[in-house]
């Protein structure tokens, strides 16, 4: 096997060592000014959240919760047995509209 | 009794400046002004360290209300510091602006001579010839801006993918694809380097 020209440890060495000669302390006058009125064009920060941005971080993790109760809902639905409650819910208005109409007219009874 | 601000605790000035008090932020400046500093001047070229500085503290200025206050200021700091490096080069790559450099017979020659480790001397100033900086800076240019961030801060600063996804705010899968694949286009890089010494001489 070939043996990495990048992880020999004189290069490396050489690399890390270019690498960290730029870190710097200090760059001389960072203009304090500057990024105070950057900061201050952006105008104040508002702490207090309003009701809804507050449960922002919840969203993700009840996200998967919102799955497995769509999921859930999903299977009941497959599973229900919507011919019955058809036929039920026939019957009932049938039953409800006869007397109601025959009453009102008053064509029996 | 007025406390001293220069002693309140960081979560103190946070809460300060989310309560409306702007110039409570010039202390967060003070204080961690070296930390950017040092964070930023090795991820940029020396020009623009200024500039990359002044848009950290901006935007953890503008971020400040995602400082939970569970980790330590110095840390979240931090990571918003490197964001900020990984945005300026993503600006540059996007408006073509990556300095390049020409690699030349004597980069060859430098390579070459740390590769046989010849003397100590050599391989202790290695680190500190110039060839070495332009060759590094050839190779980083090369990659995009997230192979090159990775590229830096786990092979050049050593530090565990955990730790560079964590500062980078990115998946652990994702900085190990990008280091494995960063790596490997170093590789081939420095490989393309040395043939074409074997081809010219």
């Amino acid at each position: 096997m070939r043996s990495r020209i990048s992880e020999n440890e004189f290069l490396k060495k050489a690399f890390q060592d270019v690498y960290l000669a730029k870190e710097r302390d200090d760059i001389g006058d960072l203009r304090h000014s500057q990024v105070m009125r950057r900061v201050r064009q952006a105008g104040p920060l508002k702490s207090a959240m309003g009701f809804w941005p507050s449960f922002e971080h919840l969203v993700w993790r009840l996200a998967p919760v919102c799955c497995l109760l769509l999921l859930l809902l999903g299977v009941l639905l497959a599973n229900m047995d919507f011919d019955r409650g058809y036929d039920y819910l026939g019957t009932v208005t049938a039953d409800m509209e006869k007397p109601t109409l025959s009453e009102l007219y008053g064509l029996e009874g | 009794m007025k406390n001293d601000p220069c002693s309140s605790s960081d979560t103190d000035i946070v809460r300060q400046v989310l309560d409306g008090n702007v110039n409570a932020f010039e202390l967060v400046i003070n204080r961690y002004k070296a930390l950017v500093v040092k964070i930023v001047s090795k991820h940029v070229p020396r020009n623009d360290v200024e500039e990359t500085v002044q848009d950290a503290f901006v935007r953890a200025y503008l971020s400040l209300a995602t400082f939970a206050g569970k980790s330590d200021f110095s840390q979240w700091l931090s990571a918003v510091a490197l964001r900020t490096c990984y945005d300026f080069w993503r600006k540059a790559y996007r408006s073509r602006e990556v300095p390049m450099s020409v690699i030349t017979d004597k980069h060859r020659d430098w390579l070459e001579e740390v590769l046989s480790g010849e003397s100590e001397e050599s391989r202790r100033e290695a680190g500190l010839r110039s060839e070495a900086k332009e060759l590094l800076e050839y190779a980083l240019g090369t990659l995009s801006p997230e192979d090159r961030m990775v590229l830096e801060l786990v092979y050049l600063e050593g530090l565990s993918v955990k730790e560079a996804a964590n500062r980078l705010g990115w998946s652990t899968a994702n900085v190990k694809v990008r280091s494995f694949r960063s790596r490997r286009k170093l590789e081939k890089l420095l490989r393309g380097i040395r043939q074409q010494e074997g081809r010219a001489s």
